[in-house]
C-alpha cells in the first residue's frame, strides 16, 4: 500500500517520526494524480515546482510534509483562482495570499493542486465546470456533487488524503455525502477565509473533506489557525431529528441507512431520539438562497451582465441575470426569517445537542441528467440537496456530514448539526459513529481504486 | 392569470428596467429556475414577519442574543 492510502494523520505522524519521507510522498501524490485525474477531472492544475518549495519551506506544524489540495475558490500566490469558471462577473481575480493558503502553509501542509469545483460554486451536483465536470469514483458517469466537486472527487479517488473545501450552501458536505467521505462545515466565521471573491459572504466558509473524522478534526485544526479541535468523548446524546419533510421525502435505502447509523450511535454513547420541528421550516430555503445571492448582488450590474463570457455556462447566464432582478424585497424578508430562524434554533439546541438528517435524500445522480425520483416526485438533485443543506449556512451553525451506507452502490450520509462553536463535539459524535458502526463505511473505498 | 405567466410579465419589465439582455434560453433556465423555488418565495412574501426584532450586531458564529 502507497503511504497515500494512509490517513492523513498516519502521513503526518510517520514524516514527523521519520518513517516517510515527505518528498517521496509529494511526488507519489503528484505520480497519482498524473495516473488517475485523466478519469476524475478532480485537479485543474498541479505546479510541482511550487509544491516543493512549499516543502523546502515548511514550518513544524502538525501537517508538516502533507500533500493535500485545495478549492479553485481562493488565490495561491502564484495562480489566481477561477471559482471554476471563465470569469466571474465585476470581479478581476489575481495570484495572491489567502487565509487557507495561509493556514496550510503554517500548519506545514504542502498544496499539491488545486481541485476542480461547480462553475462558480452555484450547484451541488458538480457537474458543470470550465474545466469539465470532475468525476464520482464510485461511478464515474455520476455526479461527485458540489460545489467542492474536485475535493470530493480527489479524496474518494485517493490523490490525496485531505482537501479543503467551501461550503456556502452545503457545499462541502454534498460531495462528502455523494463520495462516502467525511466533511464539516464549521461555525461560520471560525475558518480561515480571507482572499475569497465573496469578502462580505454571511454564508461561506472553508473546511474538510477527508476520509473520517479524525483526519477531519486535523485539517480544520490548521484551518481553525489559533483553535484547537480537541478531541473527547461524547456522552449521551439528546439527538434532534425532524422528520417532515427532511426524513420522509428521502429514498428509502438512504432513510434506512440513516435511520440504522443513528440507532447506532445512540446504542453506542446512550441518550434519546427527540422528536423536533424546525422553527419556520418552510422559509428556510428560500430565505437561504435569497441571502446567498445577495453577497454578490452589487455586482450584477447591466454592464457586467450584458457581457458574460460565452464560455460560462448557459444555465449560470440565466441564474445570474434572474438574481439580478429578484425583489429586494423578498432579501429583506430573508433577513427577517433568518433572524427568526436563529432565534428557533438556538432555543431547539437548548433541548438536544445535535439535530440529525440524511445530507442528500438521493445518492449521486447520473452527470448527464441530475435528478432524483424521491416520494414527493421527481425533482432536480439541487433543489432536493439545498432542503437538506442550507439551515447551517443561514444560522451560522457548523455541520458534518458521515458515510453511513451504500445505495445502489453509491454512499450515503447522515448529516449532524450542532449548535454555534461545537465543532470539536460534531467530530466527536462523528468518531463516536463510526466507531459504533465498527468504521465500516468510513473504510470503504470505490472499486475503481481499492 | 397562471403563476408562471406573472413571473413572466415581471421579468420583462424587470430586464428591460435594469437593462439587462437576455436571449431566450436565458429567459427559459429563469422562468425554470424560478418555478423550482418559486413557492418557498410565496411563503416568504407572505409570512408574517412584521413583529421580528432585528438583530443587531449580527454575529453568525454566535447564538444570538435571547
Amino acid at each position: 500500500m502507497s503511504a497515500l492510502d494512509l490517513p492523513l494523520r498516519e502521513q503526518a505522524f510517520r514524516i514527523l517520526s521519520g518513517d516517510l519521507d515527505p518528498a517521496e510522498l509529494l511526488d507519489d501524490c503528484l505520480a497519482r494524480i498524473e495516473e488517475r485525474n485523466p478519469d476524475l477531472n478532480a485537479v485543474v492544475a498541479t505546479f510541482p515546482e511550487e509544491s516543493r518549495a512549499m516543502l523546502e519551506q515548511s514550518p513544524e506544524g502538525p501537517l508538516r510534509g502533507v500533500p493535500v489540495l485545495i478549492k479553485d475558490e481562493w488565490p495561491l500566490p502564484w495562480r489566481a483562482e477561477t471559482v471554476g469558471a471563465a470569469s466571474v462577473p465585476g470581479v478581476h481575480l489575481e495570484p495572491g495570499e489567502s487565509g487557507p493558503y495561509r493556514a496550510l502553509r503554517d500548519a506545514g501542509a504542502v498544496i499539491a493542486g488545486v481541485a476542480n469545483m461547480h462553475e462558480l460554486g452555484s450547484s451541488s451536483t458538480g457537474n458543470t465546470s470550465l474545466y469539465g465536470a470532475a468525476h464520482n469514483p464510485w461511478d464515474l458517469d455520476r455526479c461527485p456533487g458540489g460545489s467542492s466537486s474536485g475535493p470530493g472527487a480527489a479524496v474518494a479517488g485517493g490523490l490525496v488524503a485531505g482537501a479543503v473545501g467551501a461550503d456556502g450552501l452545503g457545499s462541502i458536505r454534498y460531495p462528502a455525502a455523494y463520495c462516502g467521505l467525511t466533511g464539516l462545515k464549521p461555525t461560520f466565521g471560525r475558518s480561515a477565509m480571507d482572499g475569497h471573491h465573496i469578502p462580505n459572504t454571511e454564508t461561506i466558509i472553508s473546511g474538510p473533506l477527508c476520509r473520517d473524522a479524525a483526519d477531519c478534526r486535523l485539517l480544520a485544526s490548521a484551518l481553525f489557525e489559533e483553535e484547537e479541535l480537541a478531541a473527547g468523548q461524547v456522552g449521551p446524546l439528546r439527538i434532534g431529528v425532524a422528520r417532515e419533510p427532511y426524513w420522509t421525502d428521502c429514498v428509502e435505502g438512504v432513510r434506512e441507512a440513516c435511520e440504522h447509523a443513528l440507532e447506532a450511535l445512540r446504542g453506542s454513547v446512550g441518550g434519546e431520539l427527540v422528536e423536533v420541528e424546525l422553527p419556520d421550516q418552510e422559509l428556510i430555503l428560500p430565505a437561504a438562497l435569497l441571502i446567498a445571492q445577495s453577497e454578490e448582488a452589487g455586482r450584477l450590474t447591466a454592464a457586467n451582465l450584458n457581457s458574460l463570457s460565452p464560455e460560462l455556462s448557459v444555465i449560470n447566464r440565466g441564474v445570474l441575470k434572474l438574481r439580478a432582478v429578484l425583489p429586494a424585497t423578498l432579501t429583506a424578508r430573508a433577513v427577517a426569517a433568518r433572524t427568526r430562524i436563529r432565534r428557533g434554533v438556538a432555543e431547539l439546541f437548548d433541548d438536544v445537542d445535535v439535530l440529525a438528517w440524511p445530507t442528500v435524500p438521493a445518492g449521486a445522480p447520473p452527470l448527464e441528467n441530475p435528478t432524483i425520483e424521491l416520494p414527493s416526485g421527481p425533482i432536480s438533485a439541487d433543489a432536493a440537496n439545498a432542503r437538506q443543506g442550507v439551515l447551517a449556512n443561514l444560522s451560522g451553525v457548523p455541520g458534518v456530514s458521515v458515510p453511513v451506507g451504500l445505495d445502489g452502490g453509491m454512499p450515503i450520509a447522515l448529516q449532524l448539526l450542532g449548535a454555534w462553536g461545537s465543532d470539536a463535539m460534531l467530530l466527536d459524535a462523528a468518531e463516536a459513529l463510526e466507531r459504533a458502526t465498527e468504521r465500516e463505511f468510513v473504510e470503504l473505498r470505490p472499486a475503481a481504486v481499492a | 392569470m397562471e403563476a408562471g405567466s406573472a413571473f413572466e410579465v415581471y421579468l420583462e419589465r424587470a430586464l428591460e428596467l435594469f437593462g439587462i439582455e437576455a436571449d431566450e434560453t436565458e429567459r427559459m433556465v429563469m422562468s425554470g429556475v424560478w418555478s423550482l423555488y418559486e413557492p418557498g418565495m410565496e411563503q416568504l412574501r407572505d409570512a408574517d414577519l412584521d413583529e421580528v426584532e432585528p438583530e443587531l450586531h449580527l454575529d453568525l458564529s454566535q447564538a444570538p442574543p435571547r
